[in-house]
């Protein structure tokens, strides 16, 4: 690109073409005052508030729209300059309402600021408010738009960052303010309360709504949000510590820059919630009040702890102890954790939550690429040439990678929609193919052929990077594509045109839920690999394979060998040589027996041969499916621990509950979705008795293995890096990736020179409609909650928006059973019901349901059957047949 | 003209003229509004989804022109003019005798949808001060009686017809 240099006061500067002047200005430090600038949105002068003034010709131009120009003589602060500015500042005050005592805004104002810098204390104006409704029938946002100064911040971070349009301006002149269609409330229009515009707000005219009012925060740190697998970077705010605002950090580099989901902006008020547990408690025997939690000290709570741990290893075995981990704790936590299993207790029955989500299903992934596909930037999904989604709805599952997707689309990148229900991602897509539930294998093996057939595949990069490919390629040609497109209901014109479309192009494959938890997930993620393959896309900055987490820690857990048949740097247990060096690396004996999956404990628990579980940040009674059946089978352990946050339902079962910290209150890492390690401090101390969960293991562990304890962090964290390769730069301050490890060649490590096999072709076999279970309900979740909800529920602003999950139906299958918006439906299958309202929606396609979870403590996991996810019968967690009846 | 249930498939003819016109969404509006008198509120998300905008879009720019109406108009829309020249040559009192007569505020329409009042801040016409215009008719040189029997004719037609 070319350099141009100018002069700004006095100062030589040189900057690409094209940059403003502004923000070449910034780059060599002069600041120049601004009110509707963001250097994440486009350039678009409302406020004038950044005129410099052209010492040649002597024009006033606005520096945030003016492209520097060669030889330009710029000043930004003469006395002509500074009257100008002084003026606009004092017209926009003596519009704006004198209400700066109670608003929550307060010095952190930008009006305020700019004002001060110019010196404007009393205008000197007629004070002439121009007063609008204020609005906060939401629980999320307030909107009094009286103090709206129309620099557009909110609008062009609503239809540039975030893609959705809820608002744009409305009117002109003194009514012109931003408005939703119809200038209906936020809650009636399509907003997603992201919040983003709230954080842009430069005055009071955005703010978060809070139950009392609260001030602005007394100190701001960064964190990472612990909600979903995004790992957005925050800047959480806070006051007596009590964290009371959360806004997007806008870091370099960040994976969020300027904006945040619901969740992350809104939800974080559960931290301050009354369910916090803030004390050890322990199941009461004596006085004959046995059913009671009452609280005890630390010390003698964990003694207790590690006492029956240690009688239960002895009289039955360590087979019969399970440990459930969190997906949700830190990465450091997740090491410990299963350390205590493996090393301390002798059993490899460690899982972690994420197996909910199907996580442990990558490892199909990782035994292809040596775990080479795991680093994969979002940032790179900007420079895919075709993007994939498969069976997910990031719009609410992970709103922020939508944000990544939307804008690909808005640039023209083609985007190809895998997906039952008409997503809102649809809308952007270039295609979208509606399968027949469950034949999402069949489509992607089809779709292998046809680019098999028609020769559209990658045959340089085939021949340099896989091997086997003559193997492979005779399976596809066997494949019958009729019968294909009959299972999947998808005609040979459609596949072509698809096939067509990723002709020659790097794709993105991004793999949600609908593939994860569906059946025959482990083929499909296979079929998906191979495709990434043919397509020569795996390993190239423009494409790769991007599963989307749920949970902040999900990568992070099943890294530290949180999961049962894997040892810490995922490496396998029934390896003998890794098994051994982890012997050596913790001097004790490793046990080879495979351990219990999540799943696997549950029925292990219900035949009586696991007699103690320590369950640490999950609550298996709320997120896993049949919960009728899994009380009953914890009913019948012996000893149970929880250590959590919040009082849960399962907290309840317990027999001793220890009160852990969520994530702004400890030091710890999570490593998102990307493959991205990121440390974070604490923003507020926990609550209470509470301690940080890694102090709690560490206290632990030393107290099983009667052993010095690590004390500090940074000791655990030198032995992760030490261990484990991929995890070198785990360092507590700059964020890190995931080290390229894989002996591939595909991933340019130095002297990898191994090859990859494609992924065997599996035919899935035929299945049979049940008559007496005549639709389809899919089970999916909505952006104001997480997973199973434990956490959103206890905020009192997602609780405030009422949300009642709705069951979604189609007008078809509506108008079939007689049945309108709001009428109360009684869903039933072979293993639950499910009772709630209605409501017709066109994207849902007749004879199948849509039904939202975590409302309602959860029960849409009545319906489905408590299954393992990577049995080849099992028919998965994503959907189940049902029947409806009126209720 | 009254308000009436929006003919879809009138709209639909509509719209398809001018999907995809990278420009085309001021044409489109106004021929929603040739046809329908105004621009109904409920087209607003179909001209959206054809035009490859959001609504909240669209209503900006529908809200932004004085020219599109999202509420229905009178039969006869009248404009008065309250440019400098008509306010000098009295349009004040002007204005005060129509909302008299038509017992209607500036940018109120009649419950028998026959006439909406309005006033503009110049019509250009500044040599007939002061100026009205009754949709695409000028009318200049204003004084009480004139005006007076202006509002009858339009009056004597509505009944006539409802003779």
């Amino acid at each position: 690109m070319e350099t141009i240099a100018l002069t700004i006061d006095g100062k030589k500067i040189s900057c690409p073409s094209g940059t403003s002047i502004l923000e070449a200005a910034d780059q060599y430090g002069i600041k120049i005052p601004h009110l509707c600038y963001h250097p994440d949105l486009k350039p678009f002068g409302a406020c004038r508030m950044c005129l410099v003034e052209d010492e040649k010709t002597g024009r006033l131009m606005a520096a945030c729209v003016t492209p520097a120009a060669p030889d330009m003589v710029i000043q930004t602060a003469t006395a002509r300059i500074i009257k100008h500015r002084r003026n606009i500042a004092r017209l926009m005050i003596a519009e704006h309402p004198e209400s700066c005592i109670v608003c929550s805004k307060g010095n952190r104002c930008r009006l305020r600021q700019v004002s001060a810098q110019l010196g404007l204390g009393e205008t000197n104006l007629y004070h002439l408010p121009n007063f609008k409704p204020l609005e906060q029938a939401n629980p999320f946002i307030i909107r009094d738009l009286s103090k709206c100064i129309l620099c557009g911040k909110c609008i062009r971070a609503d239809h540039e960052l975030v893609v959705v349009g809820a608002i744009d301006y409305n009117q002109r002149g003194f009514k012109s303010r931003p408005a939703t269609a119809h200038e209906v409330g936020l809650e009636r229009s399509n907003c997603t309360f992201c919040g983003t515009c709230v954080s842009m707000c430069p005055t009071g005219a955005l703010s978060a709504k809070t139950s009392s009012y609260v001030g602005s925060p007394e100190r701001e740190s960064n964190s990472i949000c612990g909600f979903c697998g995004v790992g957005c970077t925050l800047a959480v705010g806070s006051a007596n510590e009590k964290v009371i605002e959360v806004n997007p950090a806008h870091l370099a580099q960040s994976i969020n820059g300027a904006t945040l989901c619901v969740l992350g902006h809104f939800a974080h008020d559960f931290l301050n919630s009354e369910d916090r547990l803030i004390s050890p408690l322990v199941r009461n025997n004596e006085n004959g009040k046995e059913d009671e939690l009452v609280p005890m000290a630390w010390n003698d709570a964990l003694d207790l702890v590690v006492q029956r741990l240690i009688e239960i290893k002895n009289e039955n075995g360590p087979q019969s102890i399970a440990f459930l981990g969190s997906s949700k704790c830190t990465t450091e936590e997740n090491y410990l954790f299963q350390k205590i299993a493996r090393a301390a207790i002798g059993t490899n029955n460690v899982d972690n939550g994420g197996y909910t989500s199907g996580q442990f299903l990558t490892r199909v992934f990782d035994e292809k690429t040596d775990g080479g596909w795991r680093v994969n930037p979002l940032r790179n999904i900007e420079k895919a040439e075709v993007i994939l989604v498969f069976g997910a709805d990031p719009n609410h599952s992970v709103p922020v990678v939508s944000y990544y997707l939307k804008r690909a689309a808005l640039q023209g990148t083609p985007i190809i929609v895998v997906d039952p229900k008409q997503t809102e991602l649809v809308k952007f897509a270039s295609f979208w193919i509606r399968p027949k539930l469950h034949t999402d294998l069949e489509l992607i093996n089809a779709l292998a052929a046809l680019l098999h057939e028609k020769q559209r595949y990658d045959s340089a990069y085939i021949d340099k990077y896989t091997e086997g490919f003559s193997i492979f390629r005779y399976s596809l040609t066997s494949l019958d594509l009729e019968r294909a497109c009959q299972v999947t209901g998808i005609d040979r014109q459609c596949l072509m045109d698809i096939v067509e479309a990723m002709n020659g192009k790097k794709i993105a494959f991004v793999v949600g839920h609908g593939i994860l938890q569906q059946k025959w997930a482990m083929h499909s993620l296979g079929a998906i690999f191979n495709l990434s393959l043919l397509t020569g896309s795996l390993g190239s900055e423009k494409g790769g394979v991007y599963v989307l987490a749920r949970e902040n820690n999900q990568i992070g857990a099943m890294d530290m060998g949180n999961v049962p048949h894997l040892l810490p740097g995922r490496q396998a247990l029934d390896n003998d040589a890794a098994r051994k060096r982890w012997q050596k690396n913790w001097r004790v004996k490793l046990s080879p027996d495979p351990g219990l999956n999540v799943v696997r404990m549950i029925e292990a628990a219900e035949k009586g041969n696991l007699k103690a579980m320590y369950i640490m940040g999950e609550n298996p009674l709320r997120c896993l499916p049949q919960p009728q059946r899994v009380q009953k089978a914890l009913a019948k352990l012996d000893f149970m621990v929880v250590q959590d946050i919040l009082n849960s339902e399962t907290t309840q079962m317990a027999d001793v509950v220890l009160p852990g910290a969520a994530f702004p209150e400890k030091h710890g890492s999570f490593t998102n979705l990307e493959g991205r390690i990121q440390s974070f401090t604490p923003v507020v101390t926990p609550p209470g008795n509470a301690k940080p969960d890694w102090e709690i293991l560490d206290l632990l562990i030393a107290k099983i293995q009667q052993s010095e304890a690590y004390e500090t962090l940074e000791k655990i964290r030198m032995e992760i890096r030490k261990y484990i390769p991929a995890y070198a730069q785990l360092n507590g301050q700059k964020p890190g990736w995931i080290a390229q490890t894989s002996q591939k060649a595909l991933f340019h490590n130095p002297n990898a020179d191994g090859l990859i096999t494609f992924y065997p072709v599996v035919r899935a076999a035929e299945k049979s409609e049940d008559a007496d279970y005549p639709f389809s309900a899919i089970i999916g979740s909505l952006r104001y909650h997480l997973g199973s909800g434990t956490r959103t529920n206890a905020s009192q602003r997602i609780h405030g928006f009422d949300l009642f999950g709705e069951i979604e139906i189609s007008p078809e299958d509506g108008a079939k059973l007689g049945m309108a918006d709001g009428d109360c439906v009684k869903v039933i299958s072979q293993f639950g019901t499910v009772q709630r309202a209605i409501t017709l929606k066109k994207e849902i396609h007749p004879g199948e349901i849509f039904v939202p979870m975590a409302v309602n403590s959860n029960d849409a996991m009545n319906l489905i059957e408590l299954t393992n996810l990577d049995d080849p019968d099992s028919p998965g967690w994503k959907t189940v047949r049902v029947r409806l009846e009126k209720a | 003209m009254k308000p009436t249930e929006v003919d879809w498939q009138q709209l639909q003819t509509i719209i398809d003229e001018h999907r995809g016109d990278q420009w085309g969404l001021i044409p489109l509006l106004q021929a929603v509004q040739e046809h329908f008198g105004y621009v109904p509120p409920e087209t607003i998300e179909p001209i959206a989804e054809a035009m490859n905008m959001v609504p909240s879009q669209v209503q900006g720019v529908i809200t932004f022109y004085a020219g599109f109406a999202l509420k229905p108009k009178g039969k006869y829309v009248l404009k008065l003019c309250r440019g400098t020249a008509c306010h000098v040559k009295g349009s004040r009192s002007i204005l005060r005798l129509m909302q008299r007569e038509l017992d209607l505020k500036e940018g109120e329409t009649s419950p028998d949808y026959q006439f909406t009042l309005e006033t503009v801040a110049c019509l250009g016409a500044c040599f007939l001060a002061p100026a009205m215009m009754v949709n695409q008719t000028y009318f200049g040189k204003l004084a009480p009686t004139k005006v007076n029997s202006i509002l009858d004719e339009y009056k004597k037609e509505k009944k006539e017809k409802e003779k």
